[in-house]
């Protein structure tokens, strides 16, 4: 009895400890010391954004260039600490922020009333206009906001470009997509008339695409809710601080339009220049890799959990089964791509340095673990009642009768099942991108900025799931040809 | 004849069905005991409360000085293996052969040696006449044969006494002979048996005493002769005159 309310106890202080988004309040502003004391800055960005931020093959190797990652650097060596950067969605960079996933942003992030109700802000340290990326055959269609009539207009969900639409653009469908380049593909395949961008990625698209045009529709923009801020940590005064000295330099030496500008067009046209698929082999190679590393991980410890969950769901104990029923029942009705956001922003609130591929790992493998947990148990449940009856009329205590009766024969009825677990993970094992692990499907959203190439990264992609998943199924069914035999 | 197994005031319900009622019986070493009854009577639930497969409700079955309804799980393990078992569906292991299903539970229960498991395995293989399967996996065999494998299964173990439910029922005619000739055999080997059966046949040339069951009751009981020819309650006439 005491064990039990022990239990439920462990359980209900876990659970109430995971809630909360820990929102540390310091009372003193220890944010500059914690970052001195690292010796790193850890700044999160969303790379699918040029000029502003976005990735190039430097050497085989990515790296991340453009202006705000060259303010990142001179951010960071006024800090006197080392720069690390962390990509991923816009969408995702608030959150991290508030988990204490990045010490700041810096992503093009306009510094709105909402916003900063979350977060503090540097000042502005550039300002560029808001305009719309439209194809070239409908150039002589658009002059302003009201030519769009009844159109459907792309923006970036999260952005001020998708608020601006949304209220200035009220006869408008707008379309939200995380990423920018989805949205150019939505443009190219006429899923969208046009989409709202930020002034100097527009240009940037528009001079990388020859059937892309940008016009400027004249948004009614409130000039505190334009220009570019980095965001920190609410209560982090000492590092806005640092940040605000660094932008005053730097707009003192126009160092933006002088310097980062261009470096980042170089890039830029350097990409352009070689953007054929071939180039960028590794990329495919670096995400084959890591796909099959969290797959094969998950399946072995979701393999290892779901044996454990499923003897617990068939055990006599009622306290043991309503563990096994209520995990199991849980992950099956969420979302997987809830629990990898949940494992990494909220388990990682409390483990501080969880790294995002050892999030996706634990994500994955305690998805699977439920669905393997319920494929064991309807195998043992298949086995005819007969066959424990003989073994233990024979003698045999219930661990033989597991043993040598019982799981062999299970095991071989569920082979099948555990293959095609196998194989859907691989599949499903494409959500963890969202948390910036390099696995296939972000590597493909790496390629599609890198190149400004939209479908082809996902058609390359496609095929490589194909084959990997063909593949397995393939080698999984001479196994199962194999078992059958013996 | 000392007593192999006493069985005091045993009951059995499902729930609120009670399918057998105050049962007060005794098993002689050596005997071979025929239950016979209609259908539903509870003669199957009555042979599975012997070796407690069915947990009885009330009551006791006492076997080598041992209450079984009443001991731990590990000398309940240890008493099963001198109390054989043969099933209507025979229960072979389907994932191992011949050999093997014989072999298993002498190897891992009572930790004899490959080697004398092997051997003691043929020699019962050919007892019931299927010296030339022991390669074989059940799936290839004929009813009548894998029955035979789980009769040679059980002898493997060497009980003290073998508990037949309805061996012949899932048989095509043309196989009972062969299983009921192995059974005979046993009986003439001086085994103890306790057999639920339909085969009157068998019953009236091997048993040494016939006992009716009908409504979770022994209700009758006696030799073949006086069962057969003479049966005292209403019941049992009735029943005979169904199945004769
Ligand atoms: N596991 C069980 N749960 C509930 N009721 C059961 C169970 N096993 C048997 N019964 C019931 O007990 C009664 C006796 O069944 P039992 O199988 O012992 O009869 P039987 O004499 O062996 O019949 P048959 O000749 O058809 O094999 C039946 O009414 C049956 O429905
Ligand atoms: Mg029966």
């Amino acid at each position: 009895m005491k064990i039990k309310n022990i239990g439920i106890i462990f359980v209900i202080v876990t659970i109430l400890l995971l809630i909360p988004f820990t929102k540390v309040n310091a009372a003193s502003d220890g944010y500059l010391q914690k970052v001195k004391d690292k010796g790193t800055l850890v700044v999160g960005t969303s790379a699918d954004y040029p000029p502003y931020e976005f990735t190039v093959k430097q050497s085989g190797k990515t790296e991340y260039v453009g202006l705000d990652i060259e303010i990142a650097k001179q951010f960071a060596k006024d800090l006197g600490v080392k720069l690390e950067i962390k990509n991923m969605n816009f969408d995702s960079l608030l959150v991290a922020l508030e988990t204490h996933k990045v010490d700041a942003v810096i992503s093009g992030m306009n510094p709105t009333p909402e916003r900063q109700k979350s977060v503090d802000f540097s000042n502005i340290y550039y300002r560029g206009k808001q305009y719309m990326l439209i194809e070239k055959k409908d150039k002589s269609l658009y002059k302003n906001i009201h030519s769009f009539k009844n159109k459907t207009i792309g923006a970036q969900t999260g952005s001020l470009q998708y608020d601006l639409v949304k209220n200035q653009m009220k006869n408008n469908q707008v379309k939200g997509l995380a990423k920018l380049n989805d949205l150019v593909i939505a443009l190219q395949s006429g899923k969208v008339n046009a989409v709202a961008m930020e002034e100097a990625t527009a240009k940037a698209f528009a001079k990388n695409n020859s059937s892309l045009e940008v016009i400027n529709p004249n948004f009614n923009v409130d000039s505190s809710q334009t220009g570019s801020a980095i965001a920190f940590p609410k209560g982090a005064k000492s590092l806005v601080k640092v940040a605000d000295k660094t932008i005053k330099k730097i707009q003192q030496k126009d160092l933006i339009n002088k310097e980062y500008i261009p470096l980042a067009g170089k890039y830029m046209t350097n990409n352009s220049k070689q953007n054929s698929m071939w180039n960028y082999w590794s990329y495919f190679a670096k995400g084959i890799e890591y796909t099959l590393i969290i797959t094969v991980v998950s399946v072995f410890f979701g393999f290892l959990l779901g044996v454990l969950l499923a003897l617990l769901r068939l055990s006599k104990g009622k306290f043991q089964r309503a563990i096994a029923i209520t995990y199991i029942e849980f992950i099956r009705g969420t979302p997987l791509m809830v629990q990898v956001m949940f494992v990494y922003f909220g388990i990682g609130a409390l483990v501080q340095s969880l790294p995002a591929l050892l999030a996706g790992i634990i994500a994955v493998s305690l998805n699977s673990a439920a669905y393997v947990a319920e494929v064991i148990r309807s195998g043992i449940e298949s086995i005819p009642k007969g066959q424990t009856e003989a073994a233990r009329s024979l003698g045999m205590s219930q661990t033989i009768t597991y043993r040598y009766v019982i799981i062999p024969q299970a095991l071989k009825n569920i082979w099948p099942a555990l293959g095609n677990e196998f194989i859907t993970l691989i599949k499903e094992s494409s959500i963890v991108s969202i948390i910036g692990v390099g696995d296939l499907m972000y590597q493909m959203q790496l390629v599609q900025s890198a190149t400004y190439k939209g479908v082809f990264p996902i058609f390359i992609t496609m095929v490589i799931y194909f084959v990997m998943t063909f593949g397995l199924s393939k080698i999984l069914g001479y196994f199962e040809g194999r078992m059958k035999h013996a | 004849m000392p007593n192999l197994i006493e069985i005091k005031n045993l009951e059995k319900s499902f729930g609120k069905n009670q399918v057998l009622k105050n049962i007060n019986e005794v098993v002689e070493k050596g005997q071979v005991i025929c239950v016979i009854g209609p259908s539903g009577s509870g003669k199957s639930t009555f042979l599975r409360c012997l070796n407690v497969l069915e947990k009885p409700t009330k009551g006791q079955v006492i076997f080598e000085n041992q209450d079984l309804t009443n001991i731990s799980e590990t000398a309940l393990n240890k008493l099963r293996e001198r109390m054989g078992m043969v099933f209507q569906s025979f229960n072979l292991f389907p994932n191992m052969n011949v050999l093997n299903n014989i072999k298993l539970a002498p190897l891992k229960v009572k930790m004899i040696s490959e080697i004398e498991t092997t051997k003691k395995a043929h020699e019962l293989l050919e007892q019931v006449g299927l010296a030339d399967k022991a390669e074989q996996f059940p799936a290839n065999l004929s009813g009548g044969q894998q029955q035979r494998v789980a009769i040679a299964r059980a002898l493997a173990m060497n009980p003290e006494v073998m508990l037949f439910d309805e061996p012949t029922s899932a048989l095509d005619p043309e196989m009972v002979g062969e299983v009921l000739k192995v059974m005979k055999d046993l009986a003439e080997s001086g085994m103890t048996m306790i057999v639920v059966t339909h085969e009157m046949g068998f019953a009236k040339e091997v048993a040494n005493q016939v006992w009716f069951m009908d409504e979770g009751f022994i209700q009758e009981k006696g030799s073949p002769n006086e069962f057969f020819v003479n049966p005292k309650t209403k019941r049992a006439k009735e029943f005979l005159s169904k199945v004769l």
